[in-house]
């Protein structure tokens, strides 16, 4: 434990760890100081000077270094004026007024100033009713001033700093919290102040402008209604909103957010989402959320949504009942056998996947996870285990990034392996291009598209990186899928879980394997025996399919026509899509909005969403559905409470063991405070009343032995002397149906885009965002191009789900 | 061209004098040599110290608005900053300018419709006993007229806008 100070603030006695900021010391206290400028994840600025208290220090014998004692009690040096409590640390014996008569008239006259050009425009202000300036003015203020009205500055008030956050010039009070955020945190400073003064402005002069998939949150920390977001501007009235906690499904990171809603006029009187907060979980996402994350809700109210079951009656879908799907699909499951495939999405709930898997192994078929990436039975073996908390980790650990770009992939996860670096852990990325960790990385690594394994073999090599390596006593390998299809990371993750093994980075906390998965639930899926198909054309030829959640029709031709060729298929889903079209019979599902589950994330963290909209239509849970149709192939699930879902699933995986709703329910103390009556100190982000969630063991922390096989893996297929070798990336914005329907997003998400070296480009006579046409496997499109010297020549990258049906790499033609 | 083109040499020893993992120190030193080159900052020549010196575009302009003597767009080929901090508002600076700029027939921020001279508001010089003051900013440098009044002001103007120069 750190070293503890003690002090006095306002009479009362406390305990905190040295280094502590006084501001934070109070807090932690229960004691208001108010703030702006400072925040508890930033480094302190004094900009503001909202928070000046009286500091008295005890004065210490020059000789003896000993307090100097008046009446037996230290004696205690005030200086002659205020001070800021938050850029002055805790010291032994420190004495704090906050109340006193003196350091009120400060924080009294702090307000005025600040007012002296505020618009007050607060009826018209989204900030209004959350906003710390209005809050700590009521508190803190005059009341009236001694200024004139007239003098305030007229500034403009709806200044796009990007397409996504609007800048109204004249309600900024100037405390730097987004530009601290963005330079701090985020790592990319694109907003910063021009002039200064009172002409002290936001500004950005970065192409395209304020463009960071963490603009988002500086719209939480503002203290004022300076910043907001295009999506929620003009919303609503904080007031009138309604809260309910979630998971966010975007990603693996699983980050934990709220939901807020509001009955709207605009549709018919129904309830509609309004915005997406992040909900602190310190172990996981903190206190922020990604901008996908935020925005990209709007596909729960898309008009496409499935709402009732139909049946294909004479080559037409048809209205149904739910007895008569259910019923239907029961029976061609049952007679298939072995020829029945659930192929389900990482998106479900674990509750649904373990109900598709227990059908599935009880009819004898198979349950396949619709993914592009393999290998992940050995996160279950050898993952990250319970205690595991990424927002520790620090001198001791080596992180290591292989194949993966989180800032695009799990942007969170970025930020976390980014201030892990800042508090001395060492971070090694590999990867055969650029990729923004590259900037934070203690050792970047170039290799070749197909050298993973190879690259992996030389990670304990003697060298500077091979000592970080195996000198460390903790290491967590995040592996993806950048330029790999199944087989390739699949062949990668046995070589990493391989490595870890060996060197014992498995079975304890701070150690093990993290898949960077393409969906929010994916890991669960893997501990709960689902494999990945490499070859899924072949697989669902002349199969009777039940596709939950999944639209291999719209990503890929070849799928489609694998699809068309099947006996059967049951298509349970959200919305329509290309698959819902080709299917025999349709299950309409509840969005994750709409109902309960839990998903397990990429870190192995197991967490609970609740239900934020009522039910729309017919439509039903997805593990609800599943026990129905079980039920009528003669085979009992639990279809009716999915916390009684959970409790047969946790007595039947071993890693969920003993895990139950009540348990992921639990809460404990987090620091910094956040929500409740002060926000003017954490900002707008909601506190955590509803569960931190639980780890899950693995084989290895439970002591069992673990297998690992060593996967062969065919080398990469070789370009002929006209072609290039395309290979997959992954981008944040994608064209998923889980992200499109989001038009503020729309400029994000552009057209597809293919990127390489400036020779080739040349050689190819193509211009930086010139239009191509690019064919392989038979399958052609267009896409744009983005000239990046960092990506190696003869390749050129493609973004998955772009429109463009890329699995693995192969040898493609650009013209 | 970018500036990096264009002076290399000079670019490179501005550089030498900072430790690699700090080059960011050198934005100073490269906002000058930038301004030297037009008379002001090109959003492009932003563009060429940020990439030079791994920053964003953002951080250089945040550079170049903080400091009063960076000037990022084309402006009259005196500047005059006229103090009005606070010691220099008891000493009469607000009513200095203004009668000044009544003088002139612009406003503050503005430039005389010659393109002489431009009129600036700002922060203590340090010379606040010796209000009303400015100083004078041009491609000759820069230059101080402390004790000033708007008779006085009006004459260097005149004999700015003959000799093409600056006196003193
Ligand atoms: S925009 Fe908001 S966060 Fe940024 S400086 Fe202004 S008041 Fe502070
Ligand atoms: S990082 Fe992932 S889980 Fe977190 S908000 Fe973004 S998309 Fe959602
Ligand atoms: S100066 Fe302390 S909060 Fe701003
Ligand atoms: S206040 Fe004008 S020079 Fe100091």
């Amino acid at each position: 434990m750190d070293k503890q100070v003690t002090l006095t603030i306002d009479g009362k006695l406390i305990s905190v760890p040295e280094g502590t900021f006084v501001a934070d010391a109070a807090r932690m206290a229960d004691i208001d100081i108010p703030v702006f400028c400072h925040h508890p994840k930033l480094e302190p600025v004094g900009m503001c000077r909202m928070c000046l208290v009286e500091i008295g220090r005890p004065i210490r014998d020059r000789a003896t270094g000993q307090f100097v004692l008046e009446n037996g009690q230290p004696k205690i040096q005030f200086l002659p004026k205020l001070e800021t409590a938050c850029t002055n640390r805790v010291e032994d014996g420190m004495v704090v007024h906050t109340q006193s008569e003196s350091a009120k008239a400060g924080q009294k006259s702090t307000i005025e100033f600040l007012l002296t050009s505020h618009p007050l425009d607060c009826p018209v202000c989204d900030k209004g009713g959350e906003c710390p300036l209005q809050n700590l003015t009521m508190a803190h203020g005059a009341g009236k001033s001694r200024f004139l009205y007239d003098e305030k500055l007229h500034l403009e008030k709806r200044k796009p700093l990007g397409e996504l956050i609007y800048l109204d010039q004249e309600r900024c009070i100037q405390c730097g919290r987004c530009v601290r955020f963005q330079d701090e945190i985020a790592g990319d400073p694109v907003i910063g102040f021009d002039e200064r003064g009172r002409s002290m402005q936001i500004m950005t002069s970065s192409e395209p402008g304020f463009d960071s998939v963490f603009s988002g949150n500086t719209t939480d920390i503002c203290p004022v209604g300076a910043l907001t977001t295009a999506d929620f501007r003009f919303g609503a009235r904080p007031w009138e909103l309604e809260e309910f906690p979630s998971i966010c499904s975007q990603c693996p990171v699983g980050c934990n957010i709220t939901i807020n809603t509001r009955r709207e006029a605009a549709a018919d009187g129904s309830m509609v989402i309004k915005r997406i907060m992040p909900r602190q979980n310190e172990t996981v996402n903190e206190i922020w959320i990604c901008d996908k994350g935020r925005f990209a809700y709007h596909y729960t109210e898309s008009k496409g949504r499935l709402t009732r079951p139909a049946i294909r009656k004479d080559g037409k879908l048809s209205r149904a009942s739910w007895d008569s799907a259910i019923k239907l699909a029961a029976e061609n499951f049952a007679e298939a056998g072995k020829n029945f495939v659930v192929l389900a999405s990482g998106r479900l709930a674990n509750e649904d996947l373990f109900n598709l898997k227990s059908l599935a192994d009880h009819l004898k078929g198979d349950a396949v996870l619709y993914s592009e990436i393999g290998g992940g039975e050995l996160t279950s073996a050898i993952g990250i285990s319970p205690d595991t908390n990424l927002g520790e980790v620090g001198p001791g650990t080596t992180l290591v990034v292989i194949a993966s770009d989180l800032y695009q992939e799990a942007p969170i996860w970025y930020l976390r392996l980014k201030q892990a670096v800042r508090r001395g852990a060492t971070l090694i990325v590999a990867n055969p291009r650029q990729t923004r960790l590259d900037d934070h990385a203690s050792y970047v690594i170039r290799y070749a598209y197909g050298d993973e394994v190879k690259t992996v073999h030389s990670l304990d090599k003697k060298n500077k990186i091979g000592e970080a390596f195996t000198r460390s006593e903790n290491v967590i390998i995040f592996y993806g899928s950048e330029g790999l299809g199944v087989e390739g990371s699949a062949a990668l993750a046995s070589a990493c879980a391989k490595l870890l093994n060996e060197y014992g980075f498995a079975g304890k906390p701070n150690n093990g394997l993290v898949g960077v998965w393409q969906r929010a639930n994916d890991q669960g899926a893997w501990e709960m025996g689902y494999r990945v198909e490499a070859d899924l054309p072949r697989f669902l030829r002349g199969k009777v399919v039940y596709l939950v959640g999944v639209d291999p029709a719209g990503d890929d031709p070849r799928l489609a026509k694998a699809l068309e060729n099947a006996k059967f298929l049951a298509v349970q889903d959200i919305l329509e899509s290309a698959t819902s079209e080709l299917a025999d019979v349709i299950l309409p599902a509840q969005a994750h909005t709409e109902r309960e589950g839990t998903f397990t994330s990429g870190e192995r963290r197991v967490q609970r969403y609740y239900p934020a909209l009522p039910v729309l239509g017919e439509t039903r849970p997805d593990f609800a559905i599943t026990a129905q149709i079980a039920r009528q192939a003669g085979f009992i699930q639990e279809g009716t409470s999915v916390s009684a879902a959970f409790d047969i699933l946790s007595e039947t995986i071993p890693s969920y063991a003993e895990l139950s709703y009540s348990k992921l329910a639990e809460v404990q103390p987090q620091w910094p405070v956040v929500g409740r009556g002060d926000l003017y100190y954490g900002g707008t982000t909601y506190e955590n009343k509803h569960g931190l969630g639980a780890h899950l063991t693995t084989t290895a922390s439970r002591g069992e032995n673990v297998h690992i096989l060593r996967v062969h893996r065919e080398s990469a297929p070789r370009p002929q002397e006209n072609e290039l070798l395309a290979v997959p990336v992954t981008r944040l914005y994608d064209r998923g149906t889980t992200v499109l329907p989001a038009k503020v997003l729309k400029n994000r998400i552009g057209k597809a885009t293919i990127s390489m070296h400036p020779d080739i480009a040349e050689r190819l006579n193509v211009k930086n965002g010139g239009l191509v046409k690019i064919s392989f496997d038979g399958h052609s499109g267009e896409a744009l191009v983005q000239i990046d010297k960092t990506i190696p020549a003869g390749v050129v990258t493609v973004p998955r789900s772009m429109g463009l049906a890329i699995h693995e790499p192969v040898p493609a033609k650009v013209k | 061209m970018s500036l990096l083109q264009k002076y290399p040499a000079e670019v490179k020893q501005i550089l030498s004098k900072y430790p690699a993992d700090h080059k960011q120190s050198a934005v100073m030193p490269l906002l000058y040599l930038a301004q030297r080159e037009n008379g002001y900052i090109t959003g492009s020549a932003m563009q060429d110290i940020a990439e030079t010196l791994d920053m964003t575009q953002t951080e250089v302009a945040a550079v170049v608005g903080f400091y009063t003597l960076y000037l990022d767009k084309k402006e009259g080929k005196y500047r005059m900053q006229v103090c009005t901090d606070l010691p220099c508002a008891l000493r009469g600076a607000d009513k200095f300018l203004q009668d000044l700029c009544g003088n002139l027939g612009i406003k503050v921020g503005e430039t005389t419709s010659d393109g002489l001279v431009t009129i600036e508001a700002v922060m203590c010089l340090a010379a606040c006993d010796k209000a009303p003051m400015f100083q004078i900013q041009s491609r000759d440098g820069l230059e101080y007229h402390e004790d000033m009044t708007v008779d006085k002001t009006m004459e260097l103007v005149a004999a700015l806008a003959k000799s093409g120069r600056e006196v003193a």
